[in-house]
């Protein structure tokens, strides 16, 4: 699955940050830990302390001592942390109402923001989609609509209705990721946490196990449904030497996949070649004492957000048997309505097709996949227009295609590089992980995940999959992803690519691997053919969250 | 005298002009689609009382009609014209509330403005009710439709208030609505039979796919048998360039017209030497004022030395076909005037070669007169303040985001105020009517350039050309559809926006500004209104889609494809 990180080996985990920047940076900017194959997520909830007058940092205090935030300097270690707010998590620290409506719209809206969801593709009048965990999402920071009550105003007619905010049962304050060697350690780990902050008021009400699921001699990760996955990020440049390669900065855009540093952390030139006025905090002793740095608009006020950036989290469940159910049932249909043409449509030709690349990462190509590069790993530098532009190898509508359309969306040849550029204002760092254990039957015993090259990977039937369904676990990929403007970045792939029903030259059809059920075009000549894909993917809650920089963290510690 | 038969060919060229739009706005009849917007203003105190009828006739149209599967079917149904209406309210602090009716239609605006009467006339004249009395000759009207119990036709005050737009496109051009929703029917009914599980297409080769395919639709479909109706009639496509050139000529000749002057004053070496030194002058300032102002340079995809070099063809074409028409124009002019004695008889070689001369000088001066206008608007640029962070009520903001991002359509409306002084008047207006005459020459495939969602928008000038009216109807949300503008569209957007107060900080006119992502986004949000009515006749429909429908629908009115053909026409199934 192309939408979320599962591991970060790829080209793009070479790049670091500039040693003074990176000191001050959380590491998860530059890292998605692949060294640290286990871990868990902490969804902390901040109620009462029993100590109130220690003040709302407090727990912060503590949890440095036993979970110390680690920074982008790069080295060896056996545990690695990352900590991000959300807006009512900053909110139940104390920082004054002023900082709190200096950050972006989405952030302070929140994700359950009614309109927000429905762009989002989970909520449609009133009514949760398919796409949604059945009864809603378990988990947001429930954020509270703004007050617009005005008082009375001469000659003012009510106009009807008003954008709900969707509350959850559990609100989450924070996100605390914990980043480990073992299974093991990381229990260890997370029952010292829960118990060094209860005391502060500070519970856990959801934890979600973090796995890295390297196979033996692979550089990449598979998602639950057997996909190589993350291999697609973003490499950000930054033209006053912030980013650096093999120690030499990068100043100029990588040809395909090229992002300035804005992109990804608060502070640096963007995409749209400005630096982005971020977050204030007033000025003040606390300040000083955690260098923030003096903001460069608002005088008299420090910058709470350079060095920082925007975490965008969605517990999304994976139903491993229905996917495979429904790549089945698609290949049968077309075999059983072309027998003659189809013999080599099997479920895995379909699943490919769906996603966009092979199971090792590879793309689809017209006859074929993109061979893989001199490290043998998949080839990640290519485009589409010049190499397959009507989608006859990778589908237009493939996860992959939607999720990043690199130069896709070009309608002449010569538009190709400004598409690029354009599709390149739209980017996101994935940081995802998956949870759950792997599935039971299939994830391991199928002969099409343990060996594709099997002559008869295609014979797995549904009865076998049913005798399966016992395995009912719970799994699926924690959702995470860093940008700068939530609307422009996230929620653009989302609501403008990934479930756009008029994507490229489609239509009515949306992303066959997260959407709702629905139809999905694969070009073919003479003639497209077309499946109908379940629901296989559900958010189970989420919400934005703030990624600080470790200076605004000793800030907010002093809280 | 000389310059006496100069400056007559000017007063008779700009008469010809006269005559010629004139002409045109009757051709303009023939024209496929209309598009036009009614600005009222607004009793302050009424303000909110319109918002909420609005919101009333909204509601009751949108949804509650059983009988109506589509939302706002009722409405779609008793304006058959229709293709995009809104209906708005503009608030700001420097001018009282606007009411804006915003209609998209096909044909002329009578046939609509009868079809809306006989539809929303009711509520509509409440609504004008809550608007100011016109202080003109519109009074008498006014008061007589909004009078109690009035039963007086509302269309004539409403056709009498339109405002034309000054630049204006039409997405999918030259496809009425009929034709839209038939040719999306068809595309449904094709892509069913095709995903039927037992169908005599796959395998079959191209030729007899479309073969058996048109064989099979022609039932439920019988206009596939007759030929597609032409888009842009061959008529409307003569007037289109006709009226660009005639635009165009009177452009260069208003241009030359200093050098022309000067030409008749001086010897020849003296107005070349004069020229050339202006130009070099002129230049060199440019030059030194050729970089952005700190921190407002966006560098982006476009390249300017690359397009005129592309467009060098056009520019030597445009010089000649100046001088084509004006020789004729000066030599007619002059032997006019000389049959009323006015100026002695010019009808030999030498007098021909003199008007050459002069035109030819004329011609040379451009190279001072263009760039002089350059560095004087280089001068006001350095000097325009630019507002970065422009007020945004949240609450607007909120009501916004729920009118949006319903079905696969939106819609925004903008009023922005224009900055003042001459040549910025020259410009917005001089190029609005360019940019509108050039659109209705080159965006004749359906897209606007590099926008590929755009359905139908306009610009039109309000209270006496100081506002600028802005309305879009498009695909995508609103954010995309801004960044289209910024990604792919800034030239273009820069140039026509870049006369509003406030905008980000331009550079020749074209450069920086809308480049400018989150300023310029600000920019527009602030200026926008919520789109409180709104209604799309083919809400599921992009651009591209319909586009998609014509080829498929025009492949299959014909008789038989080649193998070839009817191989590239099942691309778009």
């Amino acid at each position: 699955m192309d939408d979320g990180s599962v591991t970060p080996f790829t080209p793009s985990a070479s790049w670091r940050l500039e040693p003074s920047i990176a000191a001050k940076t959380q590491g998860l900017v530059v890292s998605g830990y692949s060294s640290l194959p286990t871990g868990t997520a902490l969804m902390l909830n901040i109620g009462t302390p029993a100590a109130p007058d220690l003040g709302g940092g407090a727990f912060l205090r503590k949890l440095a001592e036993i979970a110390p935030v680690t920074p982008a300097v790069p080295g060896a270690r056996e545990r690695s942390t990352a900590l991000a707010f959300s807006w009512t998590g900053l909110q139940k620290l104390g920082m004054a109402e002023t900082s709190l409506a200096s950050f972006l719209r989405p952030f302070r809206e929140g994700m359950m923001q009614e309109d927000r969801l429905r762009r989002l593709g989970d909520r449609r009048e009133g009514q949760w989609l398919d796409t949604v965990q059945k009864g809603g999402p378990e988990w947001s920071a429930n954020t509270p609509s703004p007050d617009r009550s005005q008082g009375a105003r001469a000659y003012q007619v009510e106009v009807p209705g008003a954008s709900l905010a969707i509350q959850t049962n559990a609100q989450v304050h924070a996100i605390l990721l914990l980043y480990t060697q073992t299974v093991a350690d990381a229990d260890l780990w997370a029952t010292d946490i829960k118990a060094a902050l209860l005391p502060h008021g500070v519970t856990v009400v959801r934890e979600v196990d973090l796995t890295l699921d390297v196979h033996d001699n692979s550089h990449f990760g598979r998602e639950h449904f057997g996909f190589a996955d993350g291999l697609s990020q973003p490499l950000p440049f930054d033209t006053s030497g912030a980013v650096l390669i093999n120690d030499t900065p990068v100043t100029s855009p990588d040809p395909v996949q090229g992002v300035p540093l804005g992109e990804i952390m608060l502070g640096y030139l963007n995409g749209h070649q400005e630096v982005v006025p971020g977050p204030v905090v007033p000025g003040d002793d606390r300040t000083a004492t955690a260098r923030l740095e003096p903001h460069p608009e608002a005088q008299g006020f420090s910058d709470f957000g350079l060095n920082g950036s925007y975490l965008v989290v969605r517990e999304l469940r994976q139903d491993v048997p229905a996917f495979w159910r429904s790549m089945d049932s698609s290949a049968a249909a077309i075999r059983a309505a072309d027998p003659q043409g189809s013999a080599h449509v099997t479920a895995d030709w379909v699943a490919e097709r769906v996603i966009g690349r092979s199971k090792d990462g590879n793309l689809l190509c017209p006859g074929g996949y993109l061979p893989v590069d001199a490290q043998g790993d998949p080839n990640n530098g290519f485009l589409f227009l010049e190499r397959d532009r009507r989608g006859l190898g990778c589908p237009i509508g493939s996860h992959v295609r939607r999720a990043n359309p690199r130069d896709t969306l070009a309608p002449t040849a010569d538009q190709g590089p400004t598409l690029l550029a354009a599709a390149n204002n739209h980017r996101i760092l994935r940081r995802g992980r998956k949870y759950g254990s792997k599935y039971d039957g299939i994830t391991l015993k199928d002969p099409r995940l343990a060996d594709p090259s099997q002559p008869d990977a295609n014979q797995l039937d549904a009865n076998q999959l049913d005798s399966n369904r016992a395995d009912t676990a719970d799994r699926g990929l924690l959702f995470m992803a860093l940008n700068t403007d939530i609307a422009r970045q996230f929620e653009f792939v989302q609501q403008t690519w990934l479930l756009n029903s008029n994507f490229g030259t489609l239509f009515q059809e949306v992303d066959p691997l997260i959407g709702p059920e629905g139809r999905m075009t694969i070009p073919e000549d003479p003639l497209r053919r077309t499946i109908q894909v379940k629901t296989f993917i559900q958010m189970v809650g989420g919400d934005y969250f703030f990624l600080p920089s470790l200076p605004a963290l000793a800030y907010l510690a002093m809280l | 005298m000389d310059t006496l038969t100069y400056l007559d060919g000017f007063a008779a060229g700009l008469y010809l002009h006269h005559i010629i739009y004139k002409f045109l706005k009757t051709g303009a009849g023939h024209m496929l689609q209309t598009t036009l917007s009614v600005p009222l203003d607004v009793r302050p105190e009424s303000a909110s009382r319109l918002a909420a009828l609005i919101e009333q006739v909204k509601l009751r149209e949108d949804k509650g009609r059983p009988e109506f599967a589509e939302n706002f079917g009722r409405l779609l149904q008793d304006i058959p014209v229709l293709h995009f209406m809104s209906m708005s309210v503009f608030h700001s602090t420097s001018y009282d509330p606007i009411f804006i009716i915003e209609a998209n239609f096909d044909g002329p605006p009578a046939v609509f403005w009868r079809q809306f009467e006989a539809m929303l006339g009711d509520v509509v004249r409440d609504m004008l009710r809550c608007c100011k009395k016109p202080l003109d000759r519109w009074a008498t009207l006014y008061d007589a439709v909004t009078a109690s119990g009035s039963q007086v036709a509302l269309a004539p005050y409403l056709e009498a208030r339109t405002q034309k737009p000054s630049v204006f496109h039409h997405g999918n051009r030259g496809l009425s609505r009929e034709r839209v929703l038939s040719e999306a029917k068809l595309f449904v009914t094709l892509r069913d039979e095709l995903d039927q599980p037992t169908q005599p297409y796959r395998g079959a080769n191209a030729a007899t796919v479309h073969q058996r395919l048109r064989d099979r639709m022609l039932a439920a479909y019988p206009w596939l048998s007759t030929p597609a109706p032409v888009r842009i009639s061959p008529f409307e496509w003569f007037w289109d360039r006709l009226r660009f050139v005639v635009f165009l000529v009177i452009t260069l000749f208003v241009l030359t017209l200093p050098g022309v002057i000067l030409a008749l004053l001086v010897p020849v070496f003296a107005d070349l030497a004069v020229v050339t030194f202006l130009a070099i002058l002129i230049l060199a300032s440019i030059f030194a004022l050729r970089k952005p102002l700190p921190g407002t340079e966006v560098t982006t995809q476009f390249n300017l030395p690359l397009l005129l070099w592309k467009a060098s063809p056009y520019i030597v074409g445009y010089v000649l076909a100046a001088t084509v028409v004006l020789f004729p124009l000066d030599l007619a002019t002059s032997w006019a005037l000389s049959k009323f004695g006015v100026a002695p008889p010019e009808l030999s070689m030498a007098a021909f070669w003199s008007v050459a001369r002069h035109i030819s000088l004329g011609l040379y001066s451009l190279i001072v007169v263009l760039p002089l206008i350059v560095l004087w608007l280089r001068y006001l640029e350095t000097r325009d303040s630019s507002q970065d962070a422009p007020v945004i009520s949240e609450a607007l903001l909120e009501e916004m985001a729920r009118k949006e991002d319903w079905v696969a359509q939106n819609h925004m409306g903008s009023i922005v105020l224009i900055k003042p002084g001459v040549l910025r008047t020259i410009i917005i207006r001089a190029g609005h009517r360019g940019l509108g005459l050039l659109l209705r020459v080159t965006a004749t495939d359906g897209y606007l350039g590099s926008m590929r969602t755009v359905h139908f928008a306009h610009w039109a000038f309000l209270n006496n050309g100081s506002r600028l009216l802005f309305f879009s109807n498009f695909d995508q949300s609103w954010g995309a559809y801004l960044d289209d503008f910024i990604e792919k569209a800034h030239v273009g957007l820069t140039l026509a926006w870049g006369d509003g107060v406030g905008f980000p900080a331009t550079r020749f006119l074209i450069f920086d500004g809308a480049s400018h992502g989150r300023q310029f986004k600000n920019w527009a949000l602030a200026s926008r209104a919520v789109s409180r009515f709104w209604v799309s006749a083919y809400p599921d429909l992009t651009v591209n889609q319909i586009e998609r429908n014509n080829r498929i629908a025009n492949g299959l009115r014909e008789q038989s494809l080649t193998e070839e053909r009817a191989a590239a026409w099942m691309t778009d199934l």
